[in-house]
């Protein structure tokens, strides 16, 4: 049985220890926000948030993430208000939208660590992000976009 | 009040039909989990409740009693914000307050006629419909207001879903409440006077598509998220070769080891999209994936276990050399012996591609059931409903009004799911298990295997000149494996030989360049067919003849010791079949030319460059002669000729392709389109080895990253055309641009589609 | 470490057999009916809780999924198969029967209570350095708090002759240092208490104090480094590789929390030390091993790693990456390793620079290819972060090509035969704890 903590709430699954955690959110936990590309961790589709890091679900065996902290798309943000997801919709990113979730989640780690990044930072950071409907100028503009409100929301707590 | 109007086709009611979408928990007796995602604003696809009664004056859309408008669209949703785009014409000519929008992604019921979702066409086919079926309701809400007030209708004015007269105002909802009885035929629809142009409001304006917050919070429902309860999972194991493959033995003792194990079903399907395929059946994917890797399988392998990429070309190659073969399209003169045998000058160029994938980010899934009413219900994002629907039927050995097809998210889309090929073993495994769900999906390595790929292709491109250099005849050979003769063969025009051709497999080799005699010839490679099922890919034909096309004219430029830029814009003359017949090609070359001029201006043509840099353009045509998008790409790039490597620094399109509706979706689309023909230049393709692809997976097939993105700056020709297509058009260019201007960066010619770094360094150590 | 099993027994049979037999001859202690609680008070019970767990006496004495302190846990070593003994105080299966003595003479001497040796998989030699009064509260805490099991253990499945217990006798004679623990007046008590714990209870030498071909630990390379069930236990002095050098405090943060920035993350066997073994010390305790630590690795303490030139190097070697259409193993990385690993101007805690991890600067890819196979569980390293494993996702050939990039990109020597080391690391046994 493995245990951990699924967007704030314990959640159990009966599943073999080496189930990837993505089956387990998406098909045991029936949370399909969380996409399957390519199952070798090369896409980026699956990523979802462990301990507060970008993680690839599709090569984390279940095991692994006992009794840790899990933050999938569905609880980014209690209102889907997170400031990468405001920009996103501003900006339009998604077209198809299939990668997206990942996109915003590997952007929200990015974000925590680097809260101010280059193009340069961004490239390296998403770069395991793939979009196949080359959304990627969007991309870029909408995490510039969120840091920008970020650091003046910031800005203004600090008056 | 009892709903009034009626969709032309017979059987159940539009009313009932939009019940039965919205309460599928009981009505069809379905559980609960059942996701169809048919509303791409709403958290569960599920569309809404309509409140009180409804009012559809056509078939495209109704008003109910709160106002609120659902516009029933029949095109899928795979990235183009295509309902958006097409509720949008509806509204605007309806006169609907946006806010009162709902789109509707309908299921595969008989009565929308021909569904498909590809060629660019969406937009512009639904242009003349939606626009008349909102006139048809804004009338109808006028004279039924009008009537109330007694008052002439042309003392009545929609605006922002009410009527307004000296009278006072009165909503959409209210007047739909009150009673409408107002209907309209065909005929009716066809002579309804529309707004101009001019006067639209919503086209053309900023807008959030619907579909985009859905796409933020992981509430969007693809086919991969299908689920209904009971339903159990499939994995497939697939064959050595795509077609000829038969099952010999099976053994699959070490699976019944895999815990949620059920079965292997050896599939028989008559409709022979997966002959040799077994199926894994289980109580998890991962079970199912399992266990599919455990079952041993000898099979009788089909003809092709050794075919590779060198071979489909080298046959190619060998069908170009015979004149016998092939397809001859109407090009006007097509007696190009003649200015062959009188030119002073002439050059003769070949051009090949190698095979590329699809690998759209959501593998192939399909959920199939049969319904407590007997319907087989398949669940799966589809592109072309209405070629996917005869095939389950042969398959299924059922009448096609026994399936139904429902609507899904596409998690791309790109052409791959056209060919509706991967639902059939999904319902064939659930027909083997008696209806039963059965879900099966592909993991990325399957999905590829299975890829309609774009095939790899050959084209000979030959131009003659006079004495003064100028073109006076031009033949175009391609020889390529061809998508609609695998998938649509009914689709297939005859040449002026009388042999049939895809229509797909050579557009763009008949351009609008005035060049005297026009040989255009289409090559069937039976090699490529029967090795691989080739697929329609984005931008399909042009994609790759537009490739040869374009950098063969930058070489006549040469040749003829012309600027390719100016060389180009002399044979752009809109006359005779170069005017431009159809609505949507109104202006013919001059629109192209208008382009090209853009473009050149964007990227600076003619401007100095540092050494090693150069600049390059092209310019194609869209899709098709009938609906063309004429586009323009100019590049800059910088050459390492140590190591081959090519930086695309600048990446600007020009482009026509008249009144746009969705400004930011059409934006979207055509950056999107461009880094794709990008990415097919310079960073992604295939090849054949022993019948299959080489690639499986991310980790060696490498489509174009974020970093390797640079800035696209997007022109649009602001007119009042009408709308063309935007989703594949601004691939076409960007190859043959590249190599234009690669040549004018360090003088070297590549004609191989990837172009590779080794293939420019073998080229560099040549020159 | 812990159940890396240095039997070289062979040794022993060199021994003329009639006047071992007399050395190695031990009396059986009678057995006793086990103490109850309140024979103890509790502060000595929770002292021997605190350096039970320090002691990892539950790492090896308890099977993933098994029953705590009950035994059976298997070990692979160069010899054989060999399962842990069950030390829960049942009377007949476990040490229900050993009084005081009989526990203490085990603990310093490798004897089992009936006389018997056991196989110096079991680190008498380092729990001889422990004070009577650290082992006595072990046994208290044992007898007391641990529910008794009854669990017969399975036999080893050590081949003959290596399976004769008296031969243990000589492999001691020859190898463990039978001395107690001596403190050092020329150093601090803090240093002395680090020494204590470090040597003793927490035997850091077992792991990375290289060994002999008889498996007896090289007194004179004391923490050199070694290897250990499928992995590298680093050197802790002055012959480490690492690029920048350990202080006291990178010890600290790497001991409390899992993981230095300047030199990567507790995963394999060091893990469980970490997370389940010495975070049960106190901060003082944990602070005095890292000064023993740093003392040992002769490091200039005022260093500031954060503006070395080592870090800004390797910070500039991720930042210059070869063209990912004409480096595989820069591609690879690219996609598939640097969401997590890239830093930016500085390093950030959680996004391991690898090219400054002691994976990469080791002379085998064993660690690197480890955790790139199987990657960081939530209990490794950085509590509740994880790293995916890549074993069913990446091919040898993808695997060398990503180490070998960050090898090249560390300012190393490429390894020889990297693609071969990765096939054999990946099939050799999984450290499963
Ligand atoms: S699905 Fe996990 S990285 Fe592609
Ligand atoms: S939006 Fe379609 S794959 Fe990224």
């Amino acid at each position: 049985m493995a245990k951990f903590i699924l967007n704030g709430e314990l959640k159990s699954a009966d599943v073999e220890s080496d189930t990837p955690l993505l089956w387990v959110i998406r098909d045991e936990l029936e949370m399909t926000g969380t996409k399957f590309g390519c199952g070798i961790g090369t896409c980026g589709a699956c990523t979802v948030h462990v301990g507060g890091r970008a993680t690839r679900s599709c090569i984390t065996p279940v095991s692994s993430v006992e009794g840790a902290e899990i933050t999938t798309i569905e609880g980014l943000a209690e209102k889907d208000d997170h400031p990468l997801q405001i920009s996103w919709k501003k900006i339009q990113v998604p077209q198809c939208g299939y990668c997206q979730s990942g996109q915003i989640m590997q952007a929200a780690a990015l974000l925590k660590d680097i809260p101010n990044p280059s193009d340069k930072d961004i490239d390296a950071v998403m770069g395991g992000n793939l979009c196949r409907c080359m959304t990627y100028i969007r991309i870029r503009d909408a995490i510039h976009e969120a840091a920008n409100k970020i650091k003046e929301h910031n800005d203004e707590q600090n008056i | 009040m009892s709903r009034i109007s009626k969709g032309k086709s017979g059987g159940i009611t539009r009313r009932g039909f939009l019940i039965a979408m919205t309460s599928v928990g009981m009505s069809f007796g379905f559980p609960r989990h059942l996701l169809a995602a048919m509303n791409p604003a709403s958290p569960d696809g599920k569309v809404l409740p309509s409140e009180g009664d409804v009012y559809e004056p056509s078939l495209w859309y109704s008003i109910d009693t709160a106002g609120k408008i659902k516009v029933n669209i029949i095109r899928s949703e795979m990235g183009q914000h295509v309902g958006t785009a097409i509720a949008r014409i509806l509204a605007d000519e309806l006169e609907a307050s946006w806010d009162d929008i709902e789109i509707i992604h309908v299921d595969s019921d008989p009565r929308w006629g021909f569904m498909v979702t590809g060629g660019s066409w969406s937009v512009s086919q639904s242009w003349p419909v939606y626009r008349k079926a909102g006139a048809a309701g804004r009338i109808a809400l006028i004279e039924s207001a009008a009537k109330k007030w007694g008052i002439p209708a042309a003392q009545c004015q929609a605006i922002d879903g009410k009527i307004v007269s000296s009278k006072g105002e009165i909503s959409y909802g209210k007047l739909v409440e009150l009673g409408l009885t107002r209907q309209f035929t065909e005929d009716e629809l066809k002579t309804l006077p529309l707004k101009p142009n001019q006067d639209l409001k919503l086209v053309g304006k900023q807008v959030t598509s619907l579909d985009i917050a859905n796409k933020t919070n992981g509430k969007s429902i693809y086919g991969i998220d299908a689920k209904v309860e009971g339903m159990v999972y499939a994995n497939p194991i697939l064959p050595p070769t795509r077609y000829g493959s038969k099952v010999v033995s099976i053994d699959d003792t070490a699976a019944q080891q895999v815990k949620g194990y059920q079965k292997t079903i050896i599939l028989d399907d008559p409709s022979e999209s997966v002959t040799g395929w077994l199926m894994v059946i289980a109580s998890s994917f991962i079970a199912a994936q399992k266990a599919s890797k455990l079952v041993e399988v000898t099979w009788d392998a089909g003809a092709t276990t050794k075919v590779s990429e060198a071979d489909i070309i080298n046959h190619g190659k060998t069908l170009i050399d015979d004149q016998s073969k092939g397809s001859i399209l109407d090009t006007g003169n097509v007696d190009t012996e003649s200015a062959f045998a009188k030119a002073s000058s002439n050059i003769s160029e070949q051009y090949i591609t190698d095979t590329v994938l699809h690998a759209q980010m959501e593998p192939l899934n399909a959920l199939v059931f049969k319904n407590p009413d007997g319907i087989w219900e398949v669940h799966s994002g589809c592109q072309w409903q209405s070629l996917t629907l005869p095939v389950l039927a042969k398959a299924l050995a059922e009448d096609e009004a026994n399936i139904v097809l429902r609507s899904y998210m596409l998690g791309g889309g790109f052409g791959r799911r056209l060919n509706g090929d991967y639902t059939v073993p999904a319902a064939l495994a659930s027909k083997a298990m008696g209806g039963v769900p059965v879900k099966m999906i592909l993991t990325r390595a399957q999905d590829i295997q299975f890829d309609s790929a774009r095939s790899a292709s050959v084209q000979q491109l030959k131009m003659a000149f006079d004495e003064n250099k100028s073109v006076i005849g031009m033949e175009h050979h391609a020889a390529a494996g061809w998508p609609t003769q695998a998938l649509a063969p009914g689709f297939m025009p005859k040449g002026v030989n009388d042999e049939p051709y895809d229509p797909f497999s050579i557009a763009g080799a008949d351009h609008w360049y005035q060049v005297g005699a026009q040989k255009v010839r289409a090559i069937s490679n039976d090699l490529a067919m029967a090795t691989f099922r080739p697929g329609w890919l984005r931008s399909v034909g042009p994609g790759w003849t537009g490739w040869a096309v374009e950098s063969f004219m930058d070489e006549a430029a040469h040749h003829a010791g012309k600027d390719p830029l100016q060389f180009r814009l002399d044979m752009l003359i809109a006359e005779g079949r170069n005017a431009g017949s159809t609505p949507v090609a109104e202006g013919g070359a001059a629109r192209q030319a208008a382009v090209l001029k853009k473009a050149g201006e964007m990227i600076g043509w003619g401007s100095e460059q540092p050494e090693n840099s150069g600049i390059g353009i092209a310019s194609t045509f869209g899709q098709e002669r009938e609906m063309p998008t004429w586009v323009a790409c100019g590049v800059q790039v910088k050459v390492d000729k140590a190591n081959g490597l090519v930086d695309v620094e600048k990446l600007v399109i020009a482009i026509d392709a008249g009144i746009i509706v969705d400004p930011n979706g059409a934006e979207a689309q055509c950056q999107g389109a461009a880094l794709w023909g990008l990415s097919m230049a310079l960073y992604e393709g295939t090849e054949l080895l022993n019948g299959q692809y080489k690639d499986d997976n991310f980790d060696t097939y490498t489509p174009l990253r974020l970093a390797q993105a640079p800035e696209v700056k997007i022109e649009f020709m602001v007119n009042q055309y009408p709308p063309s297509g935007l989703g594949e058009p601004a691939v076409t260019p960007v190859a043959p641009a590249i190599a234009n201007a690669i040549y004018n960066a360090v003088g070297v010619r590549l004609r191989k589609l990837p172009m590779k770094p080794k293939d420019l360094r073998a080229a560099l150590s040549q020159a | 470490m812990l159940k890396r099993i240095v039997i070289g027994v062979c040794g022993a049979s060199l021994l003329g057999l009639g006047l071992f037999s007399l050395y190695a001859w031990n009396s059986s202690i009678d057995p006793v009916t086990p103490p109850l609680t309140k024979d103890y008070s509790p502060e000595v019970i929770a002292q021997g809780k605190i350096l039970a767990s320090a002691g990892y006496c539950s790492t090896c004495h308890t099977p993933p999924g098994g029953q705590e302190y009950a035994g059976n846990y298997e070990m692979h070593t160069e010899f054989g198969t060999i399962y842990s003994s069950n030390i829960t105080p049942d009377v007949k299966t476990g040490i229900g029967s050993w009084s005081e003595e009989a526990f203490m003479r085990a603990m310093r001497t490798g004897v089992s209570r009936d006389g018997h040796h056991l196989l110096p998989a079991f680190p008498y030699e380092h729990f001889n350095k422990m004070s009577d009064q650290d082992i006595n509260a072990i046994y208290a805490y044992i007898m007391t708090s641990i529910p008794a099991v009854e669990q017969v253990k399975k036999d080893n499945g050590i081949p003959f002759p290596l399976n004769i217990r008296a031969l243990q006798a000589g492999w001691k004679l020859l190898f463990a240092d039978t001395g107690q623990f001596v403190k050092d007046s020329a150093q601090s008590e803090q240093w002395n208490r680090g020494a204590y714990l470090a040597e003793g209870v927490a035997h850091c030498g077992a792991c990375h104090t290289p060994r002999n071909a008889l498996g007896g630990e090289k007194y004179d390379e004391m923490y050199q480094g070694a290897a250990i069930d499928g992995w590298i236990a680093p050197s802790l002095t002055e012959t480490s590789t690492s690029p920048i050098p350990w202080r006291a405090q990178d010890f600290y943060e790497y001991l409390t929390t899992g993981n230095s920035p300047y030199h990567g993350s507790a995963a394999g066997p060091m893990a469980p030390v970490m997370h389940k073994g010495l975070s049960a010390l106190p901060d003082s305790d944990i602070e005095a091993i890292s000064v023993y630590f740093a003392a040992n690795n002769g490091t200039d303490q005022s260093i500031d790693p954060s503006t070395s030139e080592s870090l800004k190097s390797a910070i500039a070697a991720q930042h210059k990456q070869a063209d990912l259409r004409i480096d595989e193993g820069a591609r690879l990385y690219a996609t598939t390793c640097q969401a997590c690993h890239y830093s930016s101007e500085t390093i950030v805690k959680g996004r391991p620079l690898i090219t400054l991890g002691s994976s990469t600067h080791l002379d085998k890819p064993t660690n690197l290819v480890n955790i790139m196979l199987d990657g960081v569980r939530s209990d490794q390293g950085i509590h509740g972060v994880v790293m995916p494993g890549f074993r069913n996702a990446l091919s040898d050939q993808d695997i060398a090509s990503i180490a070998a990039y960050l090898r090249q990109a560390a300012g190393e020597e490429s390894w020889p035969k990297l693609l071969e080391q990765v096939g054999e690391i990946r099939n050799q046994p999984r450290f499963e704890h």
